[in-house]
């Protein structure tokens, strides 16, 4: 697609949003109707390691880091989409080899400092350095240079469509350069950014506290500048059922992660909403080609058909989410044509004899403590063992297994991937290109012919085709029986009712900036 | 002088401890497998970038060098920095340390509120129904696990009376008393249990001797005579186990850190111990160590307070 293209694209995508979320939230009538003001209490799980946007890469610091920073792209408000950030415009090369960005007029940090050319270009390098969290997102490009005082240049080494997704991460977000090189450590406890909210104060353990930022550049429904709200509290509270007693209790308006034993019994209480939203997590047990008997490809087969995964969505899950046809979640491209591979006992019986296993037993390693997963290897090693295979379940600490997987010292492990970019080729290339540093993300998988399509997928910018090339993909990873995929599990949160325009979009986080207390 | 003598004796004991602690931790946590920077960055990341980043950090010199170095440092109270999240090890601790003397002394002092009268009825009233019902409670309380307890009193005391707060640690002294006080009964239905068995064993083997008997024999009121003369004098086996178990609490009280969402010290722990946050896991156990021990001198100390015979022996 030319870059005019692209942005008359964008620009319709986002009218269209618009108007879908003004409809949605109840019309013009709720627009008017919007309050604005009141402290929203969120308790999540996970605790931010530190607010520096470059270093990070766990949910505690994503999320809250989304509040306060802002990239040039941002995710729309589903977060599978992008829109327009801190650059209002941008146009591609005619071959695909550079992007240029506009910066958006006006736009200030939250200390009322203008934001220029020269942060964003430094905030692109910092991201783009290989030792960075996020390096691996802007491996093709080359150079970040600033044209004029509005205006910034990516180079590529080779055509890469994902290079604006990348653009969107937390991670690529510009902050005040000034600020940072004084003092990186004191800019991870208080980020000077141009995001809605600003950090007042940020209680490592315990809790990060926003208040708005007076300098937001984007205004609400009702015409005045973002956020709705007074003062936002991101409370960290480890304990689920502690989050649920609190949400009872009154204590929390809103509560992250709510255990997949309670979302029912939650339902049912007057007063709160349970939302059960798409993500881009898959829940599938990592398996090593490598090792003996798992290098046969019918018994990695033959591991699919014995999977009970109706018990697991039953008796694990809770019925919460959608058994998985795909090697990678359920990102833009996934498609709903590859054929699942069914539990049938008989079918994995034949291929363990046809590949004439010898008795090598499997060793399924488990995170210590993580409950559901161990449930699902025990699930797991009952169809294994009656197909004829012999499992022993093994535990780790979280650390050790996962050193032991990248080491490729496994077997079999059950865990999960997330993606953190809205865009295929960032998982699809982890996972099926042996090329890379993980060696097809700890599988050991090698088949030429995806890492061909993948090449092909990451250079065409043909939205039908790219479908149609990740689709290809799909079917020939997964029934190539790359892992075991279980379930591709949605996030599952709780709010009050007085809490309106909550969404957690596909990437993991919610845009605070449109929520409002209606009290 | 005495006195004085005796503490500079116990701390200079307390010298080798603490090495023999950071020598231990120190090299046992570089046997573990896994490794910070491969953990955060989920395995998307070359050797040759690790390697960098292990260089910059000095974590790629020889072990002993990198020892010498961290007790040099701590010498002067700089601990290191994250290498998970870029801050010194110091600040780090000290944002933990409070919550996590709260939540001890809270404990402590609610066990012991807990622990003298019913160990004193408990004994008193030996083998009646009033000793029977308390070892009963005492047994079902210790039986049940923190975690457990903690809800239930969340569930009771914050849900259904409203009259604790169920999260957090509070902003100022009252607050924190407010906040502390469901945690600290959480640890005090663990520990007064151990407490009260331990006083009233030792509480009985008092009543059981010769000047007992001539206090009676002075015709003074059995109440006075536990208070006075049995109490005081069954108080130093009591007094050793609220010191172990005060040491034990210090990284061991995670659960209720959990239920409670407290930033403790013990959530610190895990979590470092969980991303191989190395200087982190140093800084901590060096705490930690130097907590158990100044517990066990004040311990020892007050060993002295309700028995001066310890100085001579």
């Amino acid at each position: 697609m030319r870059s005019s293209e692209k942005l008359l694209c964008s620009a319709t995508t986002i009218v269209a949003i618009l108007a879908l979320a003004v409809l949605s939230s109840g019309g013009i009538a709720e627009a008017a109707g919007i309050k604005r003001g009141g402290t929203l209490t969120v308790a999540r799980p996970d605790d931010p390691l530190t607010l520096d946007p470059f270093i990070p890469s766990d949910n505690g610091s994503i999320y809250a880091i989304a509040q306060v920073c802002e990239p040039l792209v941002l995710g729309d408000d589903t977060g599978k989409g992008l829109e327009p950030g801190l650059a209002d415009s941008w146009e591609a090369s005619a071959d695909g080899l550079s992007y240029t960005f506009k910066l958006r007029d006006g736009v200030k940090f939250s200390n009322g400092k203008p934001v220029t050319v020269d942060d964003a270009v430094f905030s692109l390098k910092k991201v783009a350095d290989p030792a960075a969290s996020y390096g691996f997102a802007f491996d093709p490009v080359k150079s970040i240079d600033k044209v004029d005082d509005s205006h910034l240049r990516i180079t590529l080494k080779t055509p890469y469509v994902t290079l604006l997704s990348a653009v969107s991460l937390f991670s690529s977000s510009v902050v005040s350069m000034a600020d940072y090189t004084k003092d990186p450590a004191a800019f991870g406890k208080s980020p000077v950014c141009t995001g809605p909210f600003k950090v007042e104060s940020y209680e490592r353990g315990s809790q990060v506290v926003l208040v708005p930022n007076q300098y937001y550049w984007r205004n609400g429904e009702d015409g005045k500048p973002l956020p709705y709200l007074d003062k936002v509290i991101l409370k960290y509270v480890p304990e689920s059922n502690s989050r649920v007693l609190g949400l009872r209790n009154g204590d929390f308006d809103a509560i992250v992660a709510v255990p997949l034993s309670q979302a029912a019994s939650i339902k049912q209480v007057d007063g709160m909403s349970l939302e059960v939203a798409p993500g881009y997590r898959l829940d599938y047990v990592y398996l090593n080609h490598a090792k003996k008997p798992i290098d046969d490809k019918r018994i990695r087969l033959a591991m699919n058909y014995a999977a009970n995964r109706d018990a697991i969505m039953k008796s694990v899950y809770f019925g919460v989410g959608q058994i998985a046809n795909s090697f990678m979640p359920q990102v833009n491209y996934w498609s709903d044509k590859v054929e699942p591979i069914p539990y049938d006992l008989d079918k994995a019986k034949a291929l363990i004899k046809e590949a004439g296993y010898d008795g090598t037993p499997i060793k399924l390693m488990v995170d210590t403590g993580n409950a559901p997963f161990k449930q699902i290897a025990t699930i797991l090693q009952d169809g294994w063992t009656q197909a004829g295979l012999k499992v022993e379940i093994v535990e780790f600490d979280t650390g050790t297994s996962f050193d032991m997987t990248q080491k490729g010292n496994y077997q079999a492990y059950v865990s999960y991937i997330t993606s953190d970019i809205n865009d295929d080729d960032e998982l699809a290339t982890l996972e099926g290109d042996y090329h890379g540093s993980t060696e097809a993300f700890f599988s050991r998988y090698k088949n030429d012919q995806v890492v061909d399509l993948l090449a092909q997928a990451r250079q065409t910018s043909d939205k039908a085709k790219r479908a149609d090339l990740y689709g290809k993909i799909q079917d020939i990873v997964y029934h190539d029986a790359y892992s075991v995929p279980l379930n591709f599990l949605p996030y599952v949160n709780a709010y009050q009712n007085k809490v309106k325009n909550w969404h957690n979009i596909t990437v993991g986080w919610w845009w605070l900036r449109q929520v409002w207390l209606d009290q | 002088m005495t006195s004085l003598r005796y503490v500079l004796e116990r701390l200079l004991h307390a010298l080798p401890v603490l090495l023999g602690v950071t020598i231990f931790v120190f090299f046992a946590i570089q046997l573990v497998p896994g490794d910070p920077i491969r953990i955060m960055m989920h395995g998307r990341i070359s050797d040759q970038e690790v390697q960098a980043i292990y260089e910059r950090l000095g974590m790629n010199r020889p072990l002993l060098i990198q020892y010498v170095d961290f007790l040099r440092k701590a010498a002067t109270g700089d601990l290191g920095t994250s290498i998970i999240q870029n801050a010194p090890v110091t600040t780090l601790i000290l944002e933990k340390f409070w919550p996590s003397i709260w939540l001890l002394a809270s404990g402590a002092v609610i066990s012991v509120l807990l622990a003298l009268p019913l160990a004193s009825i408990s004994a008193f009233y030996r083998n009646r129904w009033a000793d029977h019902l308390i070892r009963v409670a005492g047994m079902v309380g210790f039986a049940m696990p923190p975690f457990w307890i903690g809800l239930l009193l969340i569930l009771g005391f914050g849900l259904w009376l409203g009259w604790f707060p169920i999260a957090g640690y509070g902003q100022d002294t009252a607050g924190h008393l407010h906040h502390m006080f469901l945690p600290g009964l959480t640890i005090a239905l663990f520990l007064a249990p151990i407490l009260v068995q331990s006083l009233r064993t030792s509480m009985l083997d008092v009543l059981a001797a010769d000047y007992i008997e001539v206090a009676r024999a002075k015709g003074l009121s059995e109440w006075r005579i536990l208070l006075k003369h049995v109490l005081r004098n069954a108080a130093i086996p009591a007094i050793t186990v609220l010191a172990v178990n005060i040491g034990w609490l210090v990284s061991g009280a995670v659960i209720v850190e959990y239920v409670f969402s407290l930033p403790g010290m013990g959530s610190l722990l895990v979590r470092s111990v969980g991303f191989r946050d190395y200087p982190v896991i140093q800084g901590l156990s060096l705490v930690f160590a130097v907590i158990v021990i100044v517990v066990n001198l004040l311990a020892d100390l007050s060993y002295m307070l309700v028995d001066r015979r310890v100085l001579k022996a």
